[in-house]
């Protein structure tokens, strides 16, 4: 068969992460072919890589059988190939027929915008995609996400596009919008344009796609066709990883509850959450990118307060309006992005270890300045922070440096209840390991830990007990004899919703 | 001086070799010689200029402006900036005349033309009322751009013109004079050889440095600055620091005010138009940048020193008012492209 679309070979690096190695793809015409894999499994990657955001370090991309190279995604889009990003790349201040136009809109003899033509053939488009009910000269703005979307699939077809890339072009629809949008993917696939399709749901996936191609840890798993495979043969496919590469946990004694959460809520992204934490424990929070594990850990923190429900310290109910409020109480939160929210990048090791604890280390409010130093050599001695100077400006430092700083930063508030999010993301195996360790040897002095984390074995590796979220909600949970990497995936993606949590 | 490493410590102290190189670079330090050339040039240039009386005369000018620019030091390290201490300064130094002359406690009114007053208004309690006035505006300005999140520079455009106008309404364009001798003092007067509001600076200025660069509260001004995002999730409460800088900015303008009133006599409702630019510009001089995080009290009073100086001596030499501003301006910019390039060889170690 005829592929309008060939990858071969596909490797990609960044510095100190490899994302793609030797991955293959192929695209049929009039083909639905899905991409699966967990977060940070290389899909993005990939369709950079076909949209020419990104060059291949080696490996070849051959379009209708001939060979290309993309230095930039205008030279993909000269193929034919088109992207809809997750978010949505249209100009607002402009209208349905401008946006669907941009860069090329039709001119008349004298070299000007032809309004009128550009309008009518907005027009045909939309008619073509069974869209009747948008006005071309609407602007962009007033309209709703479906709406858009199907414009940003108008103007793909108005460059004439073969191949059209959909990044999880359901995460943020109504359910009519999603009917409608697989009525569009059905027009578009008897017109012959083959299309690559990344989702999460895997309902979308049995229901729109013909085969589906399977990523992990950015190397290629396998394609199969969609009837052949079921669900659990998918799950198995994208998560199954070993996990012996981890520091192992080591046991800790479980005691009284310190943190009990009841009916938490905020919306949109905290519902009903209930959970307890007890002394020496380790509670990992699994959930996919955007399931609202990190507001839940903010709503407890205070950044974010909650509207309603409980927090219990030691049983008693208490209150999170501020992070102070929570730091008082004995809460830490080594949030998600260290750059933006965990670290002040442009200040020295020595002022980033102090900063949430420099009441503690000032008398009348006048910084003692020997206790500040004396505690950021401490801290570095003994999470081991590769610097050659308390003074060092953090922004120089490695990721798991970095990291070591922010947990620094907490520790000397010597808390009670330490949140982590994501606490190894982007960092090296061996920072990885050692941070592994140091959440493992703080349960075991007795710290309760809420670990949230993307990547499945360390949830595994790490957890006495797993919290599974969706959609604002935990809809599982598991003990660390039960979990394995397939039912916690399968609680993850799956869309029926559990009994009794419906307000 | 030998390296020296403290215990087992893996970590170096900074030697004093260092130390001493990074304070030589520092920018406070070619700040520092930038006023000395700036002074010496000036000096040959008028045998007038480099004498104890206009010295200390300047001293009294500049007074005014170094209050002012202490608080936006502050509000500039966070990344902020207040455009309305001009107008603040303006409406307390209406209020501090007009409620002296206007207001009757005894019985309690307005003054009206042949009213007999038993009891006038205090002029101390005129002073407080300005001092109150400089805090509520300010706090106002601190208010709003917390709570409603208005960005600094639209919210205190907007008070500045808001401030002024409360001012030209209140005053009705009439000035008001004739205070009381005392009154005189703390803007004519000397203590121990100084000038009285030179004093009063030199203390603020030591307050405001120590604050900044000793207290928790200063460490989260510059924290605030680096990375707000950052601050709120460590738990510093970004919002009352917030107010606070906004506040003590106000108060600063109604202390300037009444000085500036005490030392020119009389209260008119335009004084202090103009202010904002040469606090900012003197802030900027001494090397906070306008992006926030960085900045000192020292390198702002150089910078106040230096604009006021290079004025006063530039007119003195017999330069125009126009040529005087075209070569202020070309110092600011020399002084930034200097700190930029500074910043740029620390930030490439």
């Amino acid at each position: 068969m005829d592929s309008i679309l060939r990858l071969e070979g596909i490797s990609k690096s960044f510095p100190g992460v490899k994302a793609l190695e030797d991955v293959h793809f192929d695209l049929q015409p009039g083909e639905v072919h899905a991409l699966l894999g967990e977060n940070g499994a290389g899909k993005s990657t990939l369709i950079k890589i076909v949209s020419g955001v990104y060059r291949p370090d080696s490996g070849t991309i051959r379009v209708a059988d001939k060979e290309v190279i993309f230095n930039n995604p205008r030279e993909s889009q000269q193929r034919g190939i088109a992207t809809i990003y997750q978010e949505l790349s249209l100009y607002p201040e402009l209208t349905v027929a401008e946006n669907i136009f941009i860069g090329h809109a039709p001119r008349n003899r004298f070299r000007m915008i032809d309004w009128g033509a550009m309008e009518r053939r907005s027009r045909e488009i939309l008619a073509s995609l069974e869209i009747h009910d948008l006005d071309v000269t609407r602007k962009i703005g007033g309209l709703t996400v479906g709406n858009r979307q199907r414009v940003e699939i108008a103007k793909a077809l108005s460059q004439d596009a073969k191949i059209l890339i959909m990044d999880e072009p359901t995460a943020s629809l109504s359910e009519a919008d999603v009917q409608r949008l697989f009525e569009i993917v059905g027009l578009l696939r008897e017109r012959g344009v083959g299309i690559i399709y990344i989702s999460h749901r895997m309902e979308e996936v049995f229901k729109l796609a013909d085969r589906v191609t399977v990523l992990r840890d950015g190397h290629y798993v396998d394609t199969r066709k969609v009837a052949d495979v079921t669900e659990p043969q998918l799950i198995q496919m994208m998560v199954g990883r070993t996990i012996d590469q981890l520091f192992p946990k080591l046991p800790a004694e479980i005691g009284e509850p310190i943190l009990e959460v009841r009916h938490l809520h905020r919306a949109p992204m905290t519902r009903d959450v209930s959970f307890t934490l007890r002394r020496g424990e380790i509670v990992g929070m699994a959930g996919l990118v955007g399931s609202g594990r990190s507001e839940v850990a903010q709503v407890i923190f205070g950044i974010t307060p909650a509207e309603s429900g409980e927090i219990l310290i030691d049983g008693q109910p208490v209150k999170a309006r501020h992070p102070e409020d929570s730091m008082r109480l004995g809460v830490a939160y080594v949030p998600e992005d260290r750059g933006t929210q965990g670290l002040i990048r442009p200040m020295p090791i020595r002022e980033n270890v102090s900063l949430a604890s420099l009441r503690m280390l000032s008398r009348a409010s006048f910084i003692d300045f020997g206790r500040e130093r004396r505690l950021a050599v401490e801290m570095v001695n003994k999470l081991g922070i590769r610097a050659y100077s308390i003074d060092q400006i953090v922004n120089k430092l490695s990721g798991g440096n970095q990291q070591k700083v922010v947990i620094s930063k907490w520790l000397s508030r010597e808390p009670r209840i330490l949140i982590v999010d994501e606490p190894t993301r982007g960092i090296d195996v061996g920072a990885k390991a050692e941070i592994h360790r140091l959440i493992s040897e703080l349960a075991q002095r007795g710290l309760a830990i809420l670990m949230i984390s993307s990547e499945l074995p360390e949830i595994l590796g790490m957890s006495d007990r797993i919290l599974v979220m969706r959609e604002g909600r935990i809809v599982a949970e598991f003990s660390r004899e039960e979990a394995t990497q397939e039912v916690i995936a399968h609680a993850m993606m799956s869309q029926t919703q559990p009994a009794g949590v419906v307000q | 001086m030998s390296t020296q490493t403290v215990g087992q410590e893996k970590v170096a102290a900074p030697t004093a070799q260092n130390r001493l190189k990074s304070i030589l670079l520092s920018q406070e330090a070619i700040l520092l010689l930038i006023l000395v050339v700036v002074i010496a040039v000036l000096a040959s240039r008028s045998n007038r200029f480099l004498t104890t009386e206009n010295l200390l005369t300047q001293g009294r000018l500049l007074a005014e402006v170094a209050l002012v620019a202490l608080p936006m030091t502050y509000i500039i390290i966070t990344g902020g900036i207040d455009l309305s201490v001009g107008a603040i300064f303006g409406l307390c130094a209406i209020m501090l005349g007009w409620t002296w002359d206007n207001i009757c406690l005894e019985p309690l009114a307005l003054k009206t033309r042949g009213m007999e007053c038993l009891t006038p208004f205090p002029l101390e309690a005129s002073i407080v009322v300005a001092l109150l006035i400089g805090a509520l505006a300010g706090m106002i300005n601190g208010l709003f751009i917390v709570r409603v999140k208005v960005p600094p520079l639209i919210m205190t455009l907007a008070t500045l013109a808001l401030y002024r106008g409360l001012a030209e309404g209140i005053s009705q364009s009439r000035s008001v004079r004739g205070y009381p001798d005392w009154f005189y003092q703390l803007g004519q007067g000397s203590a121990a050889g100084l000038p009285t509001q030179i004093w009063i600076m030199i203390i603020a200025a030591v307050i405001s440095a120590i604050v900044l660069s000793r207290t928790t509260f200063g460490r989260s001004l510059y924290a605030i600055g680096n990375n707000e995002l950052g601050a709120r999730f460590s738990g510093i409460p970004v919002g009352r620091q917030k107010i606070i800088i906004y506040t003590f900015s106000g108060v600063m303008a109604g202390l300037a005010a009444w000085i500036f009133v005490s030392r020119v006599s009389t209260t008119r409702s335009d004084m202090g138009t103009g202010l904002e630019l040469d606090v900012i510009a003197a802030v900027v001089l001494g090397g906070t940048s306008i992006f926030g995080g960085t900045g000192s009290i020292l390198g702002t009073m150089i910078g106040v020193i230096t604009i006021a100086l290079l004025r006063n001596g530039l007119s003195l030499a017999g330069v125009t008012g126009d040529a005087t501003i075209i070569v202020v301006g070309f110092v600011l910019i020399l002084a930034v492209l200097v700190n930029g390039f500074i910043q740029r060889r620390a930030g490439a170690k």
